[in-house]
């Protein structure tokens, strides 16, 4: 299979579950045991007739079910993901969209500096199995990766922010300094707030890539290249990063998708400890608010950002290793 | 002549165990994790009998930091931690082990079907691949909303959300089943395919089948957590997830109450290590592609 038939290929099962999701957005609150018109939007006492008969013709609940389901493509299509039940009338996109650019700058960072220090740590420990160091990085990584991240920030608020208070206890910024231009004093005040946060989520995301990489170095280096490096009498630390970890990283690349789902748990639950104002924490507070929309619409969110960081690593993963077209 | 054959078969399934048990003796990471696991299911089985007081008791005692009386201190309501912790152990292990064997059921039948008829084989694989793709902690953030806190909810919900795969790990090795002599000969025989899979395939995947259940335990446990940390879970039953909801959303570990709030992620930790640590020494024992040639 050629690349480029390879890319339509994915490109069409993207597109598939992509529509699978929004079926599944559109049936969720209508199907679920209750009242699916006060879920979508709400039954409030200061809501006129007139109000609640605009908002049903508007999300076309007055409508049975498939002629509901055009009204909902062609608002979703119009990026209309209803109105928020607990800050009416705003928009749910609104919403999500002030989230969601403090998710990416926390999650993107955590997750870089997951991968970088996973594959350091995966590449020296593979190539010196066995050691102490291997021993002790290993259970470190498992220990690590079973530790429910929210606990995590608990300790490190504990400690940092309430026992020896070097940095705040969360928020991304202080609130007296609510400007938003981009200024050294702003700037330096969300770096701050940022640290226990990535601390938090790099924690428990690099241990998935540490033991990828390790056993792809320990296969790596049973293989014939290796010893015809020796052989060449090529020194070490060339084997190690040139020969081997070249090659072991390819099941790596694959690693961000694979371990998505944990990436995006870990950010809701971290943001959540540490009230990052992200989506994680938007979805927190609508939780308790039964905010349903806010609830559907994080959830559609994620989910398109989820398939399209998949959509991406398999055509990198394409890309850079011809096997996986024919596979 | 039926009891002989039946006896000789209970014989070599002892010898089988046996065999097994050597090897996984020798596995000290998997001895580790099956140690601390038999350590908690104790407490759990026996907590009421263990536990000093009883954990859903109020006193006035409230905040009180370890002492002889309280091993673990007390929470904003007086309550015992120490015992919470015992009847936590309960709940968390519970909700982990109906939730896996919910998922393991699921992505074994989906798995045993999809690798043995090829006709549906594309259809379910497809269907796995959306639910692997699409993020299963929000969709259970979602669901358990709008189904009410509830501890059977989320069972349930983790249950039917994390079983992909296991459909995939099964499927494969049903597929490899199926090309062996022994399927071959009995389809010759013409023996029906629920037969074939009822006395052939199914026996044969038993054992991956077990060790995928303990490893789904583990993310059954870090979901419930999660989930019960959010505030979705019942608040009645008080896993260790839901003790952590309630010392922060009591302002217990911004107080600095540190008995209130360390203990239980020591718990989930070690519990969810443990699970994962016997997991994979039984898949490396029992899955053949990973077994050490």
């Amino acid at each position: 299979m050629g690349l480029r038939r390879y890319i339509v290929k994915r490109g069409v099962d993207t597109t598939i579950t992509f529509f699978i999701i929004i079926i599944i957005n559109f049936l969720l609150p209508r199907l679920m045991p209750g009242d699916p018109v006060s879920r979508l939007i709400g039954t409030r006492v200061q809501m006129s007739y007139e109000e609640r008969l605009a908002l049903l013709k508007t999300y076309g609940l007055d409508k049975p079910l498939h002629e509901q389901f055009i009204v909902y493509l062609s608002n979703l299509f119009r990026g209309d993901l209803g109105v928020s039940l607990s800050r009416y009338p705003t928009p749910v996109i609104e919403v999500l969209m002030y989230g969601l650019p403090w998710t990416i700058l926390l999650v993107g960072f955590s997750t870089f500096l997951a991968i970088i220090i996973g594959t350091i740590l995966g590449i020296i420990s593979g190539w010196r199995r066995g050691s102490k160091f291997d021993i002790a990085s290993l259970v470190i990584a498992l220990a690590t990766y079973s530790t429910p991240v929210f606990w995590i920030g608990m300790l490190l608020i504990f400690f940092f922010a309430v026992r020896i208070r070097i940095l705040p206890i969360g928020g991304a910024f202080d609130p007296e300094l609510m400007v938003s231009t981009l200024s050294p004093t702003y700037v330096l005040n969300v770096l701050k707030h940022m640290v226990l946060p990535t601390v938090a989520l790099t924690l428990i995301l690099y241990g998935g890539q540490y033991l990828i990489v390790r056993s792809s170095i320990v296969e790596a280096l049973t293989e014939d290249y290796i010893l015809t490096a020796y052989a060449k009498g090529l020194k070490e630390s060339t084997i190690m990063f040139k020969h081997a970890a070249r090659n072991a990283l390819l099941p790596a690349i694959s690693y961000a998708a694979i371990e998505i789902g944990l990436i995006v748990a870990g950010a809701v639950l971290t943001e959540t400890v540490f009230s990052w104002p992200g989506v994680g924490t938007i979805i927190y507070n609508a939780v308790s608010d039964r905010d349903y929309p806010v609830i559907q619409g994080a959830f559609f969110i994620i989910a398109l950002s989820v398939l399209l960081a998949n959509f991406i690593a398999d055509i990198v993963y394409g890309v850079l290793d011809p096997r996986i077209r024919y596979g | 002549m039926t009891r002989s054959l039946k006896s000789r078969g209970y014989l070599a399934t002892v010898r089988r165990l046996n065999t097994f048990w050597s090897i996984y003796k020798s596995n000290r990471l998997g001895m580790m994790g099956l140690i601390i696991l038999l350590f908690f299911i104790f407490l759990a089985v026996f907590a009421d009998l263990i536990s000093p007081y009883n954990p859903y008791m109020f006193s006035i005692n409230v905040y009180a930091p370890p002492s002889w009386e309280h091993i673990l201190g007390t929470n904003d309501a007086g309550q015992d931690i120490f015992s919470e912790l015992i009847h936590g152990a309960r709940i968390s292990l519970m909700v982990g082990f109906f939730s896996a064997l919910i998922s393991t059921v699921i992505g074994g039948a989906v798995g045993i079907f999809s690798g043995y008829f090829s006709r549906i084989d594309s259809l379910l694989m497809r269907v796995t691949d959306i639910f692997i793709v699409i993020p299963s902690f929000p969709l259970m953030i979602l669901l358990a909303a709008y189904m009410g806190p509830s501890i059977n909810t989320v069972i349930m919900v983790i249950g039917l959300l994390s079983w992909p795969y296991t459909a995939r790990i099964i499927r494969s090795q049903v597929l490899s089943l199926k090309e062996r002599v022994f399927v071959e000969s009995a389809k010759v025989i013409g023996a029906s395919d629920f037969y074939i899979l009822r006395s052939y395939i199914l026996p044969n995947i038993m054992p991956l089948l077990f060790a995928n259940t303990i490893l789904n335990v583990s993310g059954a446990i870090v979901s419930e957590a999660g989930l019960s940390f959010l505030g979705l879970s019942d608040v009645t039953y008080k896993s260790w997830g839901m003790i952590l909801y309630f010392a922060r959303i009591r302002g217990g570990f911004l107080k600095g109450a540190y008995w209130w709030f360390i203990p239980p992620g020591i718990c989930i930790t070690l519990v969810v290590l443990a699970f994962t640590l016997v997991g994979h020494a039984l898949d490396e024992i029992l899955n053949p592609r990973l077994r050490r040639r």
